[in-house]
């Protein structure tokens, strides 16, 4: 391959050339460097086009994915392409990845490696969501790249740990390495991460297309919420040594997944996979469905994969059942004693927290200070999962009274002490109180 | 909840006897645990709190030659690319894998850098030195012994069959023969990933293809700079092939069997590893008196 230098000057397709600074990483494809062009810093990716089958394809590809755009803002997408060099050796450059982002991996591995510029050693530096809620933000926001994405008529191909970059304060998510995105049902060669793989891509029966992108994401979702591998267990562990062919069999032909209810031969292993069998205690039904369906049903029939827009709705619930606790204890409703159909309980400190029914859903979210909701869950025909609707806070005026904000941009109607329904403007707010309802508008809500 | 059912770890390795081949003998039979009292609170249920991924893990043995001959510039050279490669490799295994690294080196007598391996992230290169014979034989059947659930490879978790990289500038001064046939009963051996490095004109490929399986993943190095690329080429490439599952793509669009995949991670290898290596001998191919 055609390494670059530092200093040297790579010629861009439409005019003006970019610097080459450093090396930022190299992976399978090639290497990124950190480049200037234009007066700013890019990141270029320049490819080792001896381990591409088909260059002139794949160039023609990242051309069409430029020209379209990407789906939306989570994507660092390719933004302008270089000339050709003699061998035809080719990359792309896009923008740097934003300051306080860290990689999905990172996360995965709770932590991550920063070199000490004075002794040259690694330095390890812990990395955690810092909430619950930002933790399930980011799964919302993967899911709704990915659904974005599918929408745009394209597939991933490669979808696997190295494509994401999370913000672990807010859960924002930057989807990159963009440049494989190809039309569904293209293939320009990529086979993609085994593990991440679906396992018709590992047998070699089937390429990569939007049906394995689905496999994938439920792949990349359980990872990061059950921090293991869905297929490794017993079965698995038992092989010692992973080679070529027991992949082949655990991750393709004979994939079981390791909470199988009708297949208990691959469980999770105590001492090895604690996180999974952790986390599998901890989640409501309703996600451990969805992950079964994925996993048994799903490997064999793609179709019946779970769809991005059923992982979003189920997420954004997850989001709303979040219980912070005043001792300090955070975890889902599913973690809470239900004393009574309308209220949870603090099993650490007895606290009681009384809870908001929604006329279009038959989960209840907890009220705790601090809690919020958000435009999606008031208005039906909104996809907004990031904008804030509605608040839970202390008045500033009277200390403790507890009451909701309105933080959307609409008036709404809630009923107070007295039986009538009193106009609440953007901005204002209201007490809660036994006997509560809030008219949104299509969506209704009571205490 | 239902399917709770937990095994007991694998981590039984110090009460089976070692086996002269290390089979990837399967430990202990993993008993069911009963579902633990169902409260909410008898266990850490923080949803935030997580260790680290189960990574898979990847030894990388290094078995360096220490005779008398690699004295001087061999040996300086060598521990100066070693210092540097180690962090070069630090990133490979990323969520997935643990790279550890364990040295043996050879010469009258065959000794461990140090007694088990070491993570990648706090390996510390110790400076070799050189002197006596080259005693091969007797380094194939230490590592055959090492290599082993009960020694070495003990991980509890899964391992991927490890990266073997021998160094030598010399004809073996033992039976060889006799170590690489210990060593080749050994299974660990068998689907690991072997490549070798022959340093100057003493150095018997042929020996050391017999060693790694074929002479593909068998280079040489002539001069001191030609030491330091093929090193490196050889250790990031081993060990970025070795950290990784195999992506099993294949054009022929029928359903891959066993045979197709056996071995491919060390055919991988042995093509990189050629076309790394022909493209540095086309740049000393250059004569020196053009290209100015």
């Amino acid at each position: 391959m055609v390494e670059l230098e530092i200093g040297q000057e790579v010629e861009m397709e439409y005019g003006g050339s970019a610097k080459v600074l450093s090396v930022i990483g190299s992976g399978g494809q090639g290497t990124v460097y950190l480049v200037k062009f234009n007066g700013m810093k890019w990141a270029l990716k320049w490819y080792d086009i001896d381990k591409m089958k088909k260059p002139k394809v794949f160039r023609k590809n990242l051309e069409n994915n430029i020209s379209d755009g990407p789906p939306s803002n989570k994507f660092l997408w390719p933004k302008y392409l270089t000339k050709e060099t003699e061998d035809g050796t080719f990359g792309y450059i896009m923008d740097l990845k934003p300051d306080g982002f860290d990689s999905f991996v990172d996360i995965l591995n709770t932590y991550k490696l920063e070199i000490d510029p004075l002794t040259g050693r690694a330095v390890k530096k812990p990395v955690k969501f810092t909430s619950l809620s930002a933790m399930v933000t980011a799964v919302i926001n993967i899911v709704n790249a990915f659904r974005q994405l599918h929408r745009a008529g394209k597939s991933y191909q490669d979808l696997n740990d190295g494509g994401f970059f999370i913000n672990v304060n807010t859960g924002a998510v930057l989807v990159c390495d963009c440049d494989n995105i190809a039309p569904d049902g293209s293939n320009f060669g990529i086979g993609g991460k085994p593990g991440y793989m679906a396992p018709e891509v590992v047998r070699g029966i089937a390429q990569p297309n939007v049906q394995t992108d689905k496999y994938s994401l439920a792949v990349v979702l359980f990872k990061l919420l059950f921090r293991g591998d869905p297929m490794e267990g017993e079965k698995v562990v038992r092989d010692v040594c992973l080679t070529e062919s027991s992949e082949l069999k655990h991750y393709g032909q004979n994939a079981v997944f390791v909470y199988d209810p009708n297949d208990a031969s691959n469980r999770p292993v105590r001492g090895i996979h604690d996180n999974v069998i952790k986390f599998w205690r901890i989640y409501p039904d309703y996600i451990k469905d969805a992950f079964i369906r994925s996993f048994t049903t799903g490997i064999s029939e793609p179709a019946k994969r779970i769809i991005e827009n059923e992982w979003q709705k189920m997420f954004i619930r997850l989001r709303s059942e979040i219980i912070m606790c005043g001792c300090g204890r955070t975890n889902f409703t599913s973690m809470f004693v239900q004393p009574g159909e309308k209220t949870f309980k603090c099993p650490k400190c007895g606290m009681e927290f009384a809870s908001l029914g929604f006329s279009d859903r038959d989960y209840r979210m907890p009220l705790y200070l601090g809690c919020k909701f958000y435009v999606c869950e008031i208005s039906p025909d909104s996809d907004d999962f990031t904008k804030i609707a509605g608040e839970l806070v202390e008045n500033k005026l009277k200390p403790g009274v507890l009451g909701i904000k309105n933080c959307s941009d609409f008036k709404w109607r809630a009923k107070m002490p007295d039986g009538v329904f009193y106009d609440i403007a953007p901005g204002k707010g209201f007490p809660i109180w036994q006997g509560l309802e809030i008219d949104f508008g299509e969506i209704k809500a009571q205490i | 909840m239902s399917n709770e059912n937990i095994t007991e770890p694998v981590i039984n390795s110090a009460e089976s006897a070692s086996a002269a081949a290390d089979n990837f003998e399967p430990a202990g039979s993993a008993a069911p645990n009963t579902n633990a009292a169902d409260s909410l609170l008898d266990f850490d249920d923080d949803p935030l709190s997580a260790t680290g991924v189960s990574r898979k893990s990847l030894v990388i043995f290094f078995l360096i030659d220490t005779s008398g001959s690699m004295k001087g510039k061999k040996m300086g050279e060598l521990n100066t690319v070693m210092e540097e490669l180690i962090p070069e490799i630090r990133r490979v295994g990323e969520a997935d894998t643990e790279v550890k690294v364990a040295v043996l080196t050879f010469s009258t007598e065959v000794r461990w850098m140090y007694s088990a391996p070491i993570p990648i992230e706090e390996f510390e290169w110790a400076r070799l030195r050189a002197s006596g014979v080259t005693s091969l034989g007797a380094a194939f059947k230490e590592l055959s012994l090492r290599m082993s659930r009960n020694s070495y490879l003990n991980s509890p978790s899964l391992s991927f069959a490890p990266v073997i990289f021998l160094m030598t500038d010399g004809y073996p001064s033992d039976d060889y023969k006799e170590g690489l046939r210990e060593l080749q009963s050994n299974s660990w051996y068998k689907f690991g990933l072997k490549a070798a490095l022959g340093i100057g004109s003493e150095a018997n490929d042929n020996v050391l293809a017999e060693f790694t399986g074929s002479a593909d993943t068998v280079v040489h190095a002539y001069s001191g700079s030609q030491l330091a690329q093929m090193i490196k080429i050889i250790a990031v490439t081993s060990s970025q092939i070795g950290s990784k599952s195999m992506t099993l793509s294949d054009e022929t669009g029928r359903e891959l069997a066993e045979e197709d995949v056996f071995a491919a991670k060390q055919k991988l290898l042995g093509q990189q590893i050629q076309e790394l290596v022909s493209n540095q001998v086309e740049d000393s191919d250059v004569p020196f008196d053009t290209g100015w």
